[in-house]
């Protein structure tokens, strides 16, 4: 018996299955109702698609994939943490621009 | 195909099994908690388990070469990464989150609830001691 027949259809079905899964995680992302929550569901999404080029590189045979899926894996590291960062940069400007321009207005009244 | 090869892929179709489960349970937990802090709990362990199980199938199936190592390599890297990642998200949602109050208890200081938790245990141990007698 041949091994392609087994391995071939093997890693088809498994690339069906992770994409629909990666559908879902995409409905978590657009449903959040929290920054934390969609940037939770991207970082799983990498997760799966990691799997995924795992995946394609043996059904392919190129080993090199395997190295793009290490480049993944730390790209979507260092996103989530970055956006994370700047996001609360983001919100302690606001916080603090809101308490001055209240600050000011209770100045003048005084 | 002879039998060594059938016990590989038998192997290696269990470990992938195992991680497709994972996921599975990472995404029904995703949805069914209601609060981010929560679903944290559920995604971060896709995020180390999850890949682990299922790159360990794959490593099964290609053999002893240098796929296998960078794959090996794969996952040591997401074990240290994931628990940061979620740290930091963790500390976000904290940050931003002006009624973090209603969803969880809060300390204004570590010492307090190291404090209760000292005075729980000391009365664990007392009704233990009274039960005894």
């Amino acid at each position: 018996m041949n091994k392609e027949l087994i391995y071939h259809p093997l890693f088809i079905f498994l690339l069906i299955v992770l994409s629909f899964m990666l559908l879902v995680c995409l409905i978590r992302a657009v449903k959040g109702p929290r920054v934390a929550d969609r940037l939770m569901a991207v970082n799983m999404m990498g997760t799966m698609v990691m799997v995924m080029i795992s995946v394609l590189a043996l059904l392919l045979r190129e080993g090199y994939l395997v190295d793009i899926c290490l480049i993944y894996a730390m790209i979507s590291f260092l996103s989530v943490v970055v956006i994370s960062k700047v996001y609360i940069g983001i919100y302690e400007e606001q916080h603090h621009s809101q308490e001055n321009a209240e600050g000011g207005n209770v100045d003048e009244r005084g | 195909m002879n039998a060594a090869e059938w016990i590989r892929l038998i192997i290696g179709c269990l470990f992938i099994l195992i991680g497709m489960v994972i996921f599975f349970t990472e995404l029904f937990g995703v949805f069914h908690f209601k609060y981010v802090l929560n679903r944290m709990h559920a995604a971060a362990m896709g995020d180390t388990l999850g890949i682990s199980a299922c790159l360990l199938g794959l490593m099964v199936f290609s053999g002893l070469n240098f796929t296998t190592l960078k794959m090996f390599l794969i996952i040591v890297f997401l074990w240290f990464a994931s628990p940061v990642s979620s740290h930091v998200l963790s500390r976000l949602e904290a940050a931003t989150n002006d009624n973090l109050a209603a969803h969880c208890e809060i300390y204004e200081d570590v010492e307090i609830l190291e404090q209760e938790l000292a005075t729980a245990a000391n009365n664990d141990t007392e009704k233990k001691e009274a039960s005894a007698l």
